[in-house]
């Protein structure tokens, strides 16, 4: 039996030994077979994650791995040289059409080499490290952005239309975005801030953390969270919700998606139906679109500031209204009149423009 | 039954090769990107000559450079999972043993995350980065290992079912720790813990982690093999393999440390793949007997090919987008080993 025994020790080791071979090898093949990109001519940028990246230029081949620059990328104009993008890039429309990569936590390295990006653009808050690291290692430059706030999103945009190579539609982009944003700041600024619950989620109740851009949306919508916590989604206890009584509640939703219909339950369920915003149904819906640093985010936050400050735009509308029928004597009057009966109540069906 | 002759090991290792290989080959064959089996085989000879740069360009780097490194890794993190799983379940004589029911995934899972969490925190260059949590991983396995190996030993004695049960509560205390930090940590990359936690072949490794791991798994399991005489032995009992002149201290503390390190290297690259351990030693041993000469290497090819099967189902079946591969692993395996149980029991 011993003897026997030592000679099956060396066939072990012989398989280890071939197994070994056989990965150096491929170590050895990569190793040797580098990515085209280090030869052709490349621009170094440091990218919002803070590495250094070597851009191959021109950019023409753009792979996309979260919703969010897909949007950006069809904002900017460049759609053309989106050439991939997740499962769940589904605005605009079109980028469902794009060739899919898989998810955004988990996309297919083959799909995205098949399809030889100049660039695989990344955001720090949704993918992976090891994907930026898998894509590093083979050679394919990645770009991270990493925006916390409404002007990181706005600013991160200009960015990378520079980066991209179409600087004059990054600017033109941002100071669109930057004159609506000044616009609802201006008139929101009689208005105090509402104290809003920001529900991601309803069982278990998620909501956000204060140092989200979502957070800062809401701030730029007339708004604040009544959760203060650092963590990025936090779990809140319903108790504390009902002892702070929010003002309103808000929903993201997207096309068709439940949120409205969850709006007709809160009133029969316990604990929520013991908050001021439940019983007189001051809820506001918005579009998902808050939820995607993208550019779409400052319609978003109009739409919200619209929902909690009617007052504030009514004003226009009645004078848009006024200056053609109405004299402008009772025009004055209504503007007056017209933020307290909607503050009081506000009917399910207006506070919910976004839910169909 | 036949005695166990070289040969007849070395044509059973060939036949199990042989399966190892066409798996391998399916493998690198499906995948998102279509591959001609002309073009692989060419490529393929290709590269074991050494002539990479001549490989159809993008198609060469998918299959090569994605493909290749990624079934190596499911074929050694299988192996060593598996041969972990059998030497366990010898050393401790109890069916249910394996690296997951000792704690040690777990160890290595809370490793891990306690090594994303820091790194941010501390100054690491990037080149360093990329092995830290590997490095954590490790560490955390090693640190369980030691933990269980010391609550499980009654009056210096190592107890079997003591050490199981001390594996077991450490496993769900370690799993408490790894939730309570998921749900509080403000860190990063959190959604990509979860993945983790269920184990996950597509990171590309790092070449010098390669090295590390390859040495370690044919190290670890060659000190395992040493000992295949004295584990069979072991099966009889403590008592009686001692009255037959096996050091039992000295086999007890081999396997146990070669077992926990091949744990360790397997779990701190590719997350905590389930089943493989406890499943694969139990098939291996239905087909070839519990002649642990036979068995520990047919236990590393066995492990080998469900992984790489595993594997290949994880990343074709919704693709292009990817399931954790201990997902399949635990899907397949689950039913699989209450068909043995109940068939054994028949």
């Amino acid at each position: 039996m011993q003897q026997e025994l030592r000679l099956q020790v060396p066939r072990v080791a012989c398989t280890a030994f071939v197994m070994l071979l056989l990965w150096t090898g491929s170590v050895r093949a990569q190793s040797s077979a580098p990515g085209p990109d280090l030869t052709s001519a490349g621009r170094d940028v440091v990218d919002e994650a803070g590495r250094t990246v070597r851009i191959r230029q021109p950019v023409q081949r753009i792979v996309s791995l979260a919703p969010s620059l897909t949007e950006t990328i069809y904002a900017l104009g460049l759609q053309d040289r989106l050439v991939g993008d997740t499962d769940y890039c589904d605005y605009p429309d079109d980028a469902q059409k794009k060739t899919k990569v898989g998810g955004a936590i988990n996309p297919n390295l083959e799909q995205i080499a098949a399809l030889r990006p100049d660039l695989v653009l990344v955001t720090k808050s949704l993918n992976r490290y090891d994907t930026v690291r898998a894509l590093d290692s083979l050679g394919i430059p990645a770009f991270a952005t990493d925006p916390h706030t409404v002007d990181e999103i706005v600013s991160s945009t200009e960015r990378l239309a520079e980066i991209l190579g179409a600087p004059e539609s990054g600017k033109a982009l941002a100071l669109d975005l930057e004159h609506h944003l000044s616009d609802l700041k201006q008139r929101l600024a009689a208005s105090p801030p509402r104290r809003v619950l920001f529900v991601v989620w309803a069982e278990p109740l998620i909501s956000i953390g204060k140092d989200t851009f979502i957070a800062d949306a809401l701030r730029r919508a007339g708004a604040i969270s009544i959760v203060d916590s650092a963590q990025g989604w936090p779990q809140v206890n319903l108790e504390e919700v009902v002892k702070l009584q929010p003002e309103y509640l808000v929903f993201a939703t997207g096309h068709g998606e439940t949120g409205a219909r969850d709006i007709d339950i809160f009133p029969s369920l316990p604990g929520w139906r013991l908050l001021d915003a439940v019983r007189n149904r001051r809820f506001a819906v918005i579009s998902d679109a808050v939820n995607r640093p993208a550019p779409r985010i400052v319609s978003a936050i109009e739409d919200l500031a619209r929902q909690l400050h009617p007052e504030a735009f009514i004003e226009v509308q009645e004078k848009e209204k006024t200056e053609k029928e109405i004299p402008p004597k009772s025009a004055l009057l209504s503007t007056n009149l017209a933020p307290r009966a909607t503050e009081r109540e506000i009917p399910s069906d207006e506070a919910s423009p976004c839910a169909h | 039954m036949r005695p166990l002759t070289l040969q007849r090991l070395l044509l059973r290792c060939a036949a199990l090769a042989a399966v190892l290989f066409v798996v391998v080959v399916i493998a690198l064959k499906l995948g998102a990107v279509p591959v001609s089996l002309y073009g692989l085989g060419r490529d393929l000879i290709r590269v074991m000559l050494g002539q990479s740069s001549g490989l159809s360009t993008d198609y060469g780097m998918i299959v090569i450079d994605i493909r290749l490194p990624r079934i190596l890794l499911g074929i050694v993190v299988g192996a060593s999972l598996s041969v972990a799983g059998t030497s366990f379940q010898a050393l401790l004589r109890n069916p249910l043993a394996d690296p997951y029911v000792l704690g040690v995934s777990s160890g290595a899972a809370l490793g891990a995350i306690l090594a994303i969490i820091a790194e941010p925190h501390l100054a690491i260059s990037p080149e360093f980065a990329a092995l830290f949590t590997p490095l954590g991983a490790f560490l955390g396995a090693a640190a369980t290992i030691a933990a269980v190996y010391f609550l499980g030993r009654r009056e210096g004695q190592i107890d079997s079912s003591t050490l199981l049960l001390a594996g077991i509560i450490s496993a769900s205390f370690l799993s408490a720790i790894i939730l309570f930090l998921m749900t509080t940590q403000i860190g990063r990359d959190m959604h990509g813990i979860a993945f983790w936690i269920m184990g996950d072949l597509s990171t590309p490794l790092q070449q010098k982690l390669r090295w590390v791991l390859g040495v370690g798994f044919v190290a670890a399991a060659g000190a395992i093999y040493t000992t295949a005489s004295d584990l069979n032995l072991l099966l009889a009992g403590e008592k009686e393999a001692m009255h037959l002149g096996v050091d039992v201290p000295r086999v007890h503390l081999v396997v146990y440390i070669a077992a926990s390190v091949l744990t360790g290297l397997a779990v701190s690259v590719s997350g905590a793949i389930g089943y493989v351990g406890l499943l694969v030693p139990h098939v291996m041993r239905f087909i070839f007997g519990s002649d642990h000469r036979m068995l520990l290497p047919a236990a590393a090819f066995g492990g080998a090919i469900a992984v790489v099967i595993a594997d290949t189902l994880a990343r074709t079946v919704v693709a292009p987008a990817e399931l954790p591969v201990g997902v399949m692993t635990a899907m397949a395996g689950a039913p699989l080993f209450i068909y043995l149980l109940r068939r054994r029991f028949a």
